[in-house]
């Protein structure tokens, strides 16, 4: 690791990287705080921008949009009741009791000192534990990554709101647009229709910008905005936190770190679960457990530490499997790979300096961030107060423009606007967008090492199952599929039983 | 009368794009076998999926006695064409105008319309449109040297 040193301190503190990464921060603690904005809706807006820069830079403007996104979350969460993305839903439960008690000052300070402990160590530990992994990961075949990628798409099924069948049928849509294109390893022609700019697939950002972007602001357009949100600033005066404080919520800390790195870890799990599940767990080990959501600072902590540290959590797998642990890590491994770099075990041994870069990247946004913040916190009321009339007319030319960005033709922003009537009728089926993008993204790596694992084997798809690690996320991935129904079936038993007891 | 529900339109809607794509991959050339199951493997199991999963949520709909929510009333349906048309207009005409003349032009007439009910000048408006444009363009192709869409004349 120590002969990279020199390349991540020349890019870290290079004055053009330096520029771009304070300006991904702002922009991405502006989108995380404005609720119905997030981080990742920030990188999918300014990825194309990023195809035109080196790669260091680009990764280090992408990595601040991501931390600067996730951090700023907590803001809408203390000051308006709102949570600025489902990653500080558990955020809002006690830090907006604390604001509505005067004490907005303390519970955003417990924000931006929880945000930085939940990055830097988990970017640490990420730089740390990433390469023992990826050793392990060279282990692996095709049918291992096949069977992994299935485990990460039906995880995120399993967790998705709503029935099973929408799920599973989002996914396949996204299987789907993954399909256009020439197919790996056959160059057959699929679903192209004689249309030379569907031959290279459609496009990443067309796709995400267009589903997650551009059909919900017409949606919200269409609904009806919500009122400006009255903010009261009155007590936004000082640091707000004693140092003493953070020793004392020690124990409180170290576990929803741990929580948020393995929940992280997890495909297809990120912060939007682990803040949730620390907060739960903090709740249940509390001897304050009655007042919580009253207004009790261990709730913040244990919700703002557990889903920044599901960033260097996230980055374990991307970096050492090229599987995503989230959406931003998606999007990462999307960017990266359209700049020619591959996740997975190998980019270690080819790349391993941009990987420790990344890392520091986190590290070095998670102090940025901070010092933002800490900076900036009497404005955080101004942030919320944008006017919908300017914010959404300026989001949707920024959308059509980087359509334009990636590919020089209008062709592809006319392809925007058919995938954002798409994204449209799928919020109409109630149909998750999650299982989609994640199928999208993996689609092609799925496909490829299936293919490859039929090719190199003689049994055909038994060898999926005979081959112990691929057999294993093959069961959990059925597990996935079918874990509504068990819940349902446990669910019932337990109702019987209790009925009995009675 | 017997009235269609909405996840029953989307189960059978789901199950016709299973067959639409089955019967787009049934003359590729590699066959699907159980050796090499080929280029039709992954839209076949997405195809698969939508037949399967189509047939589910049609059923647990028709058996299910809760309510559906209201998605949007018939205005809003409306609002949501108007923001898809000036969208295309938008993008059509950027091919003949450019990007200078017509952002101005689309950031006036969407904030125009998304202020509806909203205090807000129509000066306000006009130099948001004016100053957000001038700051992408600038932005895009001086930082970062990108072109934008010039008008046909130029």
């Amino acid at each position: 690791m120590e002969q990279y040193l020199p390349f991540v301190f020349s890019n870290l503190f290079n004055g053009y990287n330096l520029v771009l990464t304070l300006a991904g921060t702002i922009i991405g603690i502006i989108f995380g705080a404005i609720p119905g904005l997030s981080g990742s809706l920030a990188m999918m807006l300014f990825m194309p921008l990023t195809y035109h820069m080196a790669l260091g830079p680009g990764v280090m403007f992408l990595i601040s949009l991501w931390v600067g996104g996730c951090s700023g979350a907590f803001i809408g969460s203390v000051l308006l009741g709102i949570p600025g993305s489902p990653s500080s839903v558990a955020t809002v439960f006690d830090g907006y009791p604390m604001a509505k008690k005067g004490q907005a000052s303390h519970a955003l300070a417990i924000g931006m000192v929880a945000s930085f402990i939940g990055t830097f160590f988990s970017a640490i530990l990420g730089a740390l534990l990433a390469q023992s992994i990826a050793a392990i990961a060279f282990k692996l075949g095709p049918w291992e990554y096949f069977s992994l990628c299935m485990v990460a798409i039906t995880m995120v099924i399993a967790i998705s709101k709503g029935d099973m069948c929408k799920g599973l049928t989002s996914a396949c849509i996204g299987l789907l647009f993954a399909s256009v294109g020439f197919s790996p390893i056959d160059a057959q022609e699929r679903f192209v229709f004689g249309n030379m700019y569907l031959m290279s697939g459609l496009s990443l950002t067309v796709v995400l910008i267009s589903i997650f972007g551009i059909s919900r602001i017409a949606l919200e357009y269409g609904r009806g905005f919500d009122k400006l949100p009255d903010v009261d600033d009155s007590s936004l005066k000082g640091f707000g936190l004693h140092w003493l404080e953070i020793f004392e919520q020690g124990v409180n800390i170290i576990r929803s770190f741990l929580i948020g790195l393995v929940i992280g870890f997890l495909p297809g799990m990120g912060a939007g679960l682990s803040n949730l599940v620390a907060y739960s767990t903090c709740k249940n080990h509390s001897k304050r457990a009655g007042e919580f959501g009253t207004g009790v600072p261990d709730g913040i902590w244990a919700s703002e530490v557990s889903n920044n540290a599901a960033i260097g959590g996230a980055m374990i797998p991307m970096v050492s499997l090229g599987i995503p642990g989230d959406t931003s890590t998606a999007l990462l491994i999307g960017a990266l790979s359209i700049q020619g770099l591959e996740m997975g075990p190998m980019v270690f041994r080819n790349s391993g300096n941009l990987v420790y870069m990344m890392f520091a990247a986190v590290a070095f946004d998670a102090i940025l961030v901070l010092l933002i913040q800490m900076a900036s916190k009497r404005w955080f009321p101004y942030i919320l107060k944008v006017p919908y009339h300017y914010m959404y007319p300026a989001l949707l030319v920024i959308s059509l423009v980087s359509a334009y960005v990636e590919s020089g033709s209008l062709y592809k922003c006319g392809m925007m606007i058919v995938f954002a009537i798409i994204g449209l009728l799928m919020l109409f089926a109630g149909l998750p967008s999650a299982p989609m993008m994640l199928a999208f993204i993996l689609g092609p790596t799925l496909e490829s090492n299936m293919l490859k694992g039929f090719q190199s084997s003689d049994n055909g798809i038994a060898t999926f199952f005979t081959r112990p690690v691929s057999c294993c996320f093959l069961v959990v991935a059925i597990g996935c599929i079918f874990s509504p129904v068990l819940r349902m079936l446990f669910q019932r038993r337990r109702e019987v039983a209790d009925e009995a007891c009675d | 009368m017997f009235q269609v529900k909405r996840d029953q339109m989307v189960g059978i809607v789901t199950v016709i794009l299973g067959i639409v794509v089955f019967a787009m991959i049934r003359d590729y050339p590699v066959p699907f076998t159980i050796e090499y199951p080929g280029p039709k493997a992954m839209p076949g199991l997405a195809a698969f999926g939508f037949v399967v999963c189509g047939l589910g949520i049609f059923l647990q709909s028709t058996f299910s006695k809760k309510e559906q929510k209201l998605f949007l009333v018939k205005e809003g349906w409306v609002r949501v064409g108007i923001v898809f048309l000036v969208l295309s207009a938008y993008v059509f005409l950027m091919k003949y105008l450019g990007f200078l003349i017509m952002t101005p032009i689309v950031c006036y007439v969407l904030s125009t319309l998304f202020s509806k009910g909203w205090k807000s000048a129509t000066k306000g408006r006009i130099l948001f449109s004016v100053l957000f444009t001038l700051f992408v363009y600038f932005l895009y192709t001086k930082a970062f040297s990108l072109p934008m869409p010039d008008p046909v004349w130029m």
